[in-house]
């Protein structure tokens, strides 16, 4: 989302339409683009040895990971402010590893 | 002395018609503004509309825009609240110590876009705006409050006359007994007979007039609001976009003039594509750490939009 300056002046970010002006940084997707992320989330392992190689042993072979893209004003998922959220999309995913 | 007579004497009669007014007739002299919200309510009534734009009237109803003052879960009026708390009267040279100071040039800060017509309107108005404002929060007054702040709007009139032209002095100024659409003509409506072409209802520029290009500096205090105006001039439309606000917003997904956003699910789907794949490999970390197993998200947002999301 956009992060406008505080009456365009300094570091800190402003707050409601009285004190936003300008922009630090915006963070909103650009349009016509398209945003890459990568995460990278390491399955729960034991530490084991193999000959002289350190090795991880995965403790489970499949992990869901649950990806959430929201837009939250106000900062609550819940509650009455909860109301103006956007977006809201929501996919899992089943990582395996052998 | 002839001379001086002959000029003092075309001087006279040239006097009235140098007082004569500027041909703004959008423009309402003070003694002919809204003095009370009711006034102005009746001033830019669309009832009429509804007999013949019945659907359409119905579809404006359903918009954000027939709530611009009272705004979706009354949040536009409690930013107009805090916009006077925690805005106007902390700053040391608004003239605005109490709520009771507040005018109708405070009140602009939010009302240039969210409810023009309030220039038609005396400093009365703005202080029972403000009365209501905050009447939202005494259970005593709170109806009454509801009900007042949901009379004044955005509505017909505003987007069909009083915003109908940009470059007045190359197209006109918004006549009073004309209302603006594709068409010229006459209309069938007592008050609106005349049916005139708005050059820019299709274009994006229309609803740029508020829907921000960033601060107002026009203004001696400048407010912000959305950007979305700006990031399609400068963003959208260099990455190759052609396409405009209306195209989106009433005509590709049939929405009408309830002209939504992310509160339809319509176009919250059709606003980002969210794609998301992931696989596990063991990667080599480092000597201490050794060989771990990774999980790989890669996540794909791509913005469908005219303009950044979200906006704000």
């Amino acid at each position: 989302m956009p992060a406008p300056g505080r009456f365009a002046c300094g570091e800190q970010m402003g707050r409601g339409p009285y004190e936003k002006a300008g922009l630090i940084r915006d963070t909103a997707l650009p349009p016509h683009r398209t945003v890459v992320e990568t995460f990278e989330i390491p399955f729960p392992y034991e530490k084991t040895e193999q000959g002289k190689e350190i090795y991880g042993k995965p403790l489970f072979k499949a992990m869901d990971i649950v990806v959430e893209l929201w837009y939250v004003p106000f900062g609550e998922t819940e509650g009455p402010a909860a109301r103006w959220n956007q977006l809201e999309r929501k996919e899992t995913k089943r990582v395996t590893i052998d | 002395m002839r001379c001086f007579k002959l000029v003092v004497v075309l001087a006279c009669l040239g006097w009235p018609f140098i007082l004569l007014p500027c041909p703004d007739v959008h423009a309402a002299s003070p003694s002919k503004r809204a003095t009370t919200i009711d006034e102005l309510a009746a001033k830019y009534d669309v009832s009429s509309c509804k007999e013949c734009h019945e659907e359409i009237y119905e579809q404006w109803e359903a918009s954000a825009h027939s709530k611009s003052i009272f705004g979706v879960g009354a949040r536009t009026a409690a930013t107009i609240g805090t916009t006077i708390t925690k805005g106007l009267m902390t700053w040391p040279y608004s003239g605005v110590e109490k709520p009771e100071d507040v005018k109708l040039k405070h009140l602009m800060l939010c009302t240039k876009c969210h409810l023009p017509q309030l220039e038609d309107a005396t400093d009365d108005v703005a202080q029972e705006i403000v009365k209501a404002v905050f009447g939202l929060w005494e259970k005593e007054i709170k109806k009454e409050s509801v009900e007042k702040l949901k009379k004044i709007n955005i509505n017909c009139l505003i987007c069909h006359q009083t915003k109908a032209i940009t470059h007045k002095w190359a197209q006109g100024f918004p006549q009073r007994d004309a209302v603006y659409g594709t068409q010229e003509g006459a209309h069938d409506d007592e008050k609106y007979p005349v049916m005139k072409k708005s050059e820019i209802l299709h274009e994006s520029v229309f609803c740029g007039q508020c829907h921000g290009l960033g601060p107002n500096l026009e203004f001696e205090e400048p407010s912000q609001c959305p950007t979305a105006y700006g990031s399609y001039l400068f963003a959208y439309i260099p990455e190759g976009g052609h396409e405009t606000c209306q195209s989106c917003h009433i005509r590709k997904f049939n929405k009408g003039h309830v002209m939504p956003a992310y509160r339809d699910a319509d176009m919250a789907e059709a606003a980002v594509s969210f794609e998301v794949n992931a696989f596990g490999y063991y990667w080599r970390k480092n000597k201490l750490e050794g060989v771990i197993p990774l999980a790989v998200v890669r996540v794909e947002m791509t913005n469908k939009t005219g303009h950044g999301i979200p906006d704000g």
